[in-house]
């Protein structure tokens, strides 16, 4: 039987043992168990990570709170759970980008078009681009720009629509976003 | 200091226990079979404890302690998988346990919940059911399970309710005691002291001995320690926040109790395994002259420790 890792996780958590309310600590034990899919362990070290880091490491208590988000939607019918953390990390980092567009994905995937382009919009204001300490799925103001565009077909707004998707089709993106972006154009054009 | 720090620190060892393809076990009970084997019993669970510790900055929609199951399944699910360890505390083999379909469910809490693993004339886990009636009546369950060591599949093959003399609402966290065939610990302020052969148990003894601080639940099981019984117990300061949100924390305590399970020794101060606030100790057992404890660290990790048996002593010595 295939037998998980549990070295690399021993040795995090017995660190961890040592000085238990360290943020950085409480964050890697969490990255353990995230990577493999052990969701429910790893929501517990996030949220450590949170509360003992919100005074001390705010992009590591940003990330924490999207990926609790993400564990949480891994678990599946927890909606309004996941939605919490994303607000969490939106009202406690309000200038990052990040978390605005996590909540208009959160919506496009809802089908709920307003929420999403409003979410989209509201993300496209924010300035704060500083690196943060893992990937969060974002990469840059085209994906808010993408949810912008995917959402506001579906509010009347047809022709923003279409001119974002082919503003988007001029920049530097990622492959499976410029798929996505001209399977749309394909359809709606 | 934490138990964990310490005693990997004088040469014991932390095993995380993480079940392949589930979201993460919980409150796990180490046990070692006539065999020899390490086998631990692992509960799996559909919920997610969600608990903000500190000061609580980032608690759920439902405050700073929730049990956070399925937004459109309302239950709380249990089930349980039997591991064996190697001797360095690694996972060689992983089985749920393949429950017998006796009923419906009929309460939101199902299966049987923070099972110990004992071997008696056969093997048992016993933990709490709910799910027998629409109001949530808990009750101590012995299921007689078959393990077969060549497939590694475990079975249940029956199952006893057991009922008490008394009324009550929920008997849960009793303690069984490894060496005396269907006899657990159910109290310790008084140690009330059950016998449970078949569908009714019987008070056996009542024992006033010390009087710990603080009431005392269980627990590990019981355990032969040389001249001595030792088990881990637990103890909850429950407590509420200015919204009148519930919240709680828990810490243990190792129990020493003499041949007639008077309780003689208890340790002076409570303890952590992770200086997380909800851990739950359910196994105990001697392993090559240390003992292993298993925990549930928030209700979503499951760890084994072996502790190096000078360590044990001392706590001994501390308790007495």
């Amino acid at each position: 039987m295939s037998v998980l890792p549990q070295m690399t996780l021993e040795s995090l958590v017995v660190d961890l043992s040592h000085d238990p309310f360290n943020p950085e600590l409480n964050f890697q034990v969490a990255q353990a168990y995230d990577k493999e899919k052990q969701t429910a362990s790893a929501v517990s070290f996030y949220l450590r990570t949170a509360e003992y880091g919100k005074d001390s490491h705010p992009s590591l208590v940003y990330v924490s709170l999207l990926k609790l988000a993400k564990c949480f939607e891994e678990q599946n019918d927890r909606l309004h759970t996941v939605s919490n953390c994303i607000l969490q990390a939106v009202s406690y980092l309000p200038y990052r980008p990040e978390a605005y567009f996590w909540m208009a994905r959160f919506h496009e995937r809802q089908q709920n078009w307003q929420e999403c382009y409003t979410w989209a919009r509201m993300g496209g204001n924010q300035a704060i681009n500083t690196p943060l300490p893992d990937d969060v799925d974002y990469h840059g103001t085209y994906c808010l720009m993408f949810e912008r565009a995917v959402s506001a077909w579906w509010i009347g707004r047809k022709d923003e629509s279409v001119s974002t998707f082919q503003r988007l089709l001029e920049m530097d993106i990622a492959p499976e976003y410029r798929q996505a972006v001209e399977d749309n154009l394909a359809r709606i054009i | 200091m934490n138990l964990v720090q310490k005693a990997v620190g004088q040469g014991g060892k932390l095993a995380p226990l993480a079940i392949p393809k589930t979201f993460g076990g919980m409150n796990p009970s180490v046990f070692i079979d006539p065999d020899g084997d390490i086998l631990v019993n692992v509960r799996v669970v559909n919920y997610i404890l969600y608990h903000s510790e500190n000061e609580q900055r980032f608690p759920s929609r439902w405050g700073p302690l929730a049990y956070l199951h399925p937004e459109k399944d309302q239950r709380l699910v249990t089930e349980n998988y039997v591991v064996r360890l190697n001797s360095n505390l690694e996972i060689t083999d992983c089985a749920k346990v393949e429950m017998l379909e006796l009923h419906q469910p009929i309460w939101e809490f199902v299966g049987l919940e923070d099972a110990r693993l004992v071997y008696w004339d056969d093997y048992y886990l016993i933990g709490v059911r709910r799910d027998t009636t629409n109001n949530g009546v808990g009750r101590m369950e012995k299921s007689k399970v078959s393990i077969d060591k060549d497939t590694w599949t475990i079975k249940e093959i029956s199952r006893e309710r057991i009922e008490v003399p008394s009324q009550s609402y929920c008997e849960k966290n009793w303690m069984p005691i490894v060496d005396k065939p269907f006899h657990f610990v159910k109290w310790h302020s008084p140690i009330e002291v059950m016998k449970a052969e078949g569908t009714m148990a019987q008070q056996v003894a009542l024992k006033q001995g010390i009087q710990p601080e603080k009431d005392q639940r269980g627990g590990s099981q019981l355990i032969r320690w040389g001249s001595v019984y030792i088990a881990i117990t637990h103890e909850v300061d429950l407590f509420k926040n200015y919204l009148q949100q519930k919240d709680g924390i828990y810490r243990h305590r190792l129990c020493v109790y003499d041949d007639d399970l008077n309780l003689v020794g208890i340790s002076p101060e409570s303890f952590s395994f992770l200086d997380g606030r909800i851990e739950f100790c359910v196994g105990a057992a001697e392993y090559e002259g240390d003992l292993l404890v298993s925990f549930g660290f928030q209700d979503n990790a499951a760890f084994v420790l072996r502790v190096p048996r000078s360590i044990v002593e001392d706590m001994i010595a501390e308790a007495l």
